[in-house]
């Protein structure tokens, strides 16, 4: 078996350039931010460091990496070090199957903008995302502290009780674009973006999605007045920062993927596709602050109740009506 | 090309649809208009398996495959199916005023009842091991929650969990063993699997014989076969009386069906070695039970012991494949009556919020209960084997079938075994009329529909007894017409 | 040893070590975490297979779902780092003889079988195959399915509910 070491090099690149792209984003994505949230809140924001603050997350950062590194003296230390690992590897790995662009051709190549085209790749980033939560629950209980632990176990719960949802709301999805391909999903949405098609599911989706992202106003992983830091509680410096990109890049993941399944993915006119993604990544971006500055934390009861009793009922609704409407379109009826 | 209804042919499927179907409307209807009595449950609960009866006696007989392929609507199918659903009715009959009385009167019982049914219908019809697999899953998950039903009460959960994790382990065996006869013959269709070793003369197989024996593993355990007996007795002491009465019975007829099925559809060329395995299998099972339900002072565990003892007798029949099919058949329906009939009684006798029934509460009870002890001692006659009852009529053909098949020692040692099993039998009617009470035992009321149930296991025990004739002929012409 | 081999004997190789690991570690929780890696393992194994569909529903029912909830029950009802608890019982050499005595049987039936080879490749990493085969000849036991899951759903209501009155 040879190996094709060019097309080899290519993917290295591309990986190489999500992950660097997704930790750029990060970074400014906690600036972008603290504007918005700012602007929300009548006040100015970070605007020292830099020109409009730019330079406030290399400041961040690097105040970061001179943290000292603790790990709390009855902690299970090996679970503790890989706990934040496997919370970030699961959201740099969930982008690898977003396809940002179709593939343009550079050098006598076709190069696709993707990493890769798996034929159930939703289901691949469905499951990867499932994976983070280990990141959230083995540092909870690594660490050895009660408020670590009740973090961990909202967040197993939490997430549980949100994949159903989350996987049950794209089902519609599936029937109308009759793949799990993300590509072939985008490509369905050539004339119509299925939110217009899935409006239901669009929202059941997206509700999932933020509460997958531990996002608030589902935050209660890491409820502050109850449960101090939640699962982080015991962890500083770049592990601490590892989980903090985690929640931030599954922010990216989630944006891009309500970008690529329902807004019709790179798809737009007179823009390349590329920029018309990034504008629409932005906008699902600014909808995610939007919502954290202007929603309180919702009570953790209601938090279940809301999935179990609201989300997953309606997305099962809108499976049997989709498919009610599928089978009357090879009828004929319209 | 696209599956479509037509071709799945649901219409044949209606046993099973009828009575899921009544399961989940009862699940449906307590929740929405919950209130009082759940009397209406049970009645809810015979009507379904009333519609899934007459459509099996209305069907009847016919090789024929429904569902693209994965269910027989053969004779053996359907005669196994016959003996659930009766089965079921006469569970339902005895824990309508069982539960009110213990408090723990629920919808979900019979709903429960009727899930176990369901996935023994399908066990007892399906022509595919995965299908097979499924309905003992669902048999068996129903009895787990069943066990623990009692939720206040410690051994009813103790029973549950040890039911569940045994169970969960014997589940794991009988898959695997499933995948090896995947591997062996490329299929999970029992027919054509049957075909496929028959063809290929794969008798020398390995993964025919791991399979085997795995699946012979797993299915022993459901039986509570000795070796793999030792959850039975607990399990059956623990759970609530009336859910014992059903597992004792359902999951027996469940398990014999698919195992009978897949002795004479799959495995008829690999019969000689089958046969050794499950006549020492039946040994043992017969001994051991016989043997440790001597030394029981309570009614609950003795008949828990007593119901193993019995698995080993309708081994016997089974050790003969395609000779004994009839008797397995014939004896289950027998045993149906009668198990059921027995526990109906020892639940109607025991104190509230209490399962066991030790022997010192029996005493005096013949004469102070004279039509209930009447019904029991029949029962325990009929479980010993003795002439007029069911159980002489299904024994001698049970053992009958063993040495038509060239089986006589295994006869013999069965019906040494029987001997033996009178001890205990005999005693307990020895107890009841001829010991006084030292301290009489505050009698409930039986209800109606406990009347209604012990009756009819009576009336079936006699009558099959005394005129087996028509019974038996049903049960061979059933066996008779087998897909293959 | 070709390169699918390669991969084949190490995702094997540590399917095995956390089935080991699962029955021999002395921390509960770390014996979660070892099964975790078996079925993690097993789930490369597959996509091996190119069964990717298989693959990816192992890792989210397995590894996402049913491990998690492992998870979560031991750390409701245990210490926070758990103590450890004993990995053998008296009945340890019985265990061991009939575990060696069906290893045996097994491994004797799988190395000695004669394996038929699956004539073509699934399409799609099986899903379209899939849809159709538990809609046409497996309809029956993804039915009967249903009303297994149901029965379970229900059961754990029943069990729960009345424990909390």
């Amino acid at each position: 078996m040879s190996i094709d070491w060019i097309e080899l090099i290519i993917v290295v690149v591309k990986a190489l350039i999500v992950a660097f792209g997704l930790l750029i984003g990060f970074a400014y994505l906690t600036w972008f931010e603290r504007r918005l949230v700012g602007r929300f809140q009548m006040r100015i924001g970070p605007n020292r460091v830099g020109p409009a603050g730019l330079l406030q997350p290399v400041a961040d950062a690097l105040k970061m990496f001179f943290k000292e590194d603790f790990v709390p003296g009855q902690a299970d230390k090996p679970l503790f070090i890989m706990a934040p690992g496997i919370a970030m590897s699961a959201v740099l790995i969930s982008f690898a199957v977003v396809p940002v662009g179709p593939s343009i051709r550079l050098f006598g190549r076709e190069i696709t903008l993707y990493l890769a085209d798996v034929n159930v790749g939703m289901l691949v980033v469905i499951a990867v995302l499932s994976l983070g939560v280990y990141g959230i629950i083995l540092g909870g209980w690594a660490s050895n502290n009660k408020y670590s632990l009740l973090g961990g176990l909202r967040g197993a719960a939490q997430v549980i009780s949100y994949e159903l949802p989350y996987g049950l709301s794209l089902v519609g999805v599936f029937m109308l674009a009759g793949s799990l391909s993300l590509k072939d999903i985008v490509e369905a949405q050539a004339r119509v973006p299925f939110i217009v098609l899935q409006p239901l599911a669009a929202i059941v989706f997206f509700f999932a999605a933020v509460a997958e992202a531990n996002r608030s106003p589902f935050d209660l992983v890491e409820a502050e007045n109850e449960l101090v830091a939640g699962y982080h509680t015991e962890y500083s410096s770049i592990k601490f920062a590892l989980y903090f990109m985690a929640e931030y890049i599954s922010m990216i993941v989630a944006s891009a993927l309500m970008v690529t399944l329902f807004l019709g993915g790179w798809q737009g006119p007179f823009l390349p596709g590329i920029v018309w993604f990034f504008i629409k990544l932005v906008f699902m971006l600014f909808v995610f602050v939007w919502i954290r500055a202007t929603w309180p934390r919702i009570r953790y009861d209601r938090l279940m109740a809301w999935s179990w009793k609201l989300l997953v009922p309606l997305s099962v609704a809108n499976i049997l009506v989709t498919a009610g409407a599928l089978v009357l379109r090879d009828m004929g009826v319209f | 090309m696209l599956p479509t209804l037509s071709v799945l042919n649901l219409n044949g499927a209606v046993p099973q649809i009828a009575v899921a179907g009544a399961g989940m409307l009862i699940m449906l209807i307590d929740a929405l208009f919950h209130r009082g009595s759940r009397r209406w449950a049970a009645y809810l609960a015979l009507l379904g398996l009333a519609v899934a009866l007459a459509r099996v006696v209305e069907s009847g007989a016919s090789a024929e495959t429904i569902l693209d392929g994965a269910l027989a609507r053969d004779g053996l199918g359907m005669a196994f199916a016959l003996v659930l659903i009766v089965a079921a009715a006469l569970s339902v009959l005895v824990a309508m005023d069982y539960l009110r009385r213990e408090e723990h009167e629920r919808a979900e019982y019979y709903a429960l009842i009727l899930f176990a049914t369901a996935g023994g219908l399908a066990m007892a019809m399906a022509n595919d091991l995965v299908a097979v697999f499924i309905g003992l899953e669902t048999l068996s998950i129903s009895l787990y929650v069943l066990s623990a039903f009692f939720t206040g009460d410690a051994a009813s959960r103790e029973a549950a969990l040890k039911y569940l994790l045994l169970g969960a382990f014997a589940s794991a065996f009988f898959l695997y063993g499933i995948a090896l006869l995947y591997g062996a013959s490329g299929t999970t269709r029992l027919v054509e699997m049957g075909t496929a070793i028959r063809l290929a003369g794969t008798q020398a197989d390995p993964l025919l014989w791991g399979g085997v024996a795995l699946i012979i593993v797993g299915v022993g355990f459901k039986l509570a076969l000795v070796p793999f007996h030792s959850w039975a007795p607990d399990v059956y002491q623990g759970a609530p009386t009336s859910v014992t009465a059903f597992m004792s019975v359902a999951s027996k007829v469940a398990a014999f069906a698919a195992l009978v099925r897949l002795l004479v559809v799959v495995l008829a060329p690999a019969a000689p070695l089958t046969s050794a395995l499950l006549a020492l299998l039946a040994v043992l099972t017969m001994t051991v039970g016989n043997i440790l339900a001597l030394a029981q002072d309570e009614v609950k565990r003795l008949l828990a012991y007593s119901s193993i003892a019995q698995a080993g007798y309708i081994l016997v029949a089974a050790v003969a494949g395609e000779v004994g099919a009839a008797a397995v058949l014939f004896y289950l329906l027998g045993y149906a009556f009668t198990n059921l009939g027995a526990f109906a009684v020892v639940l109607a006798w025991s104190r509230r919020g209490e399962g066991r029934l030790p022997f010192s509460d029996l005493a005096g009870l013949g004469f102070r209960r004279p039509w209930t002890a009447a019904a029991l001692s029949l029962f325990l006659l009929s479980l010993t084997g003795m002439p007029l009852t069911v159980g002489f009529v299904g024994k001698l053909y049970l053992f009958g079938a063993a040495v038509q098949a060239g089986w006589t020692w295994l006869a013999i040692v069965a019906v040494l075994n029987s001997v033996v099993s009178a001890f205990y039998y005999l005693r307990l009617v020895v107890i009841m009329y001829m010991r006084e009470a030292e301290m009489p035992l505050a009698l409930q009321r039986a209800g109606l529909a406990l009347g209604v149930a012990l009756a009819v296991c009576a009336a079936g025990v006699i009558l099959l007894g005394l005129v087996p004739g028509v019974a038996l002929d049903w049960a061979r012409q059933a066996v008779a017409v087998v897909l293959s | 040893m070709s390169l699918t081999q390669a991969v084949f004997i190490l995702l094997g190789g540590m399917a095995v070590l956390g089935a080991l690991g699962m029955v021999t570690l002395r921390n509960l929780f770390h014996s979660a975490l070892a099964m975790i890696l078996a079925l993690f393992s097993i789930a490369g194994i597959y996509v091996l297979l190119e069964a990717e569909f298989l693959a990816v529903v192992q890792v989210l029912v397995y590894v996402g779902a049913i491990a998690m909830l492992i998870l979560f029950g031991i750390m409701l009802t245990r210490d926070i780092v758990g103590r450890a608890s004993a990995v053998r019982n008296r009945q340890w050499p019985l265990a061991l003889a009939v575990s060696a005595g069906l290893l045996a049987v097994l491994a004797v039936a799988l190395v000695r079988a004669a394996w038929p080879l699956a004539t073509y490749a699934p399409a799609q990493g099986g899903v379209a195959d899939l849809g159709l085969a538990l809609m046409g000849p497996y309809a029956l036991p993804f039915e009967v399915a249903s009303v297994l899951l149901l029965v379970a759903m229900v059961g754990a209501l029943i069990i729960a509910r009345e424990a909390r009155e």
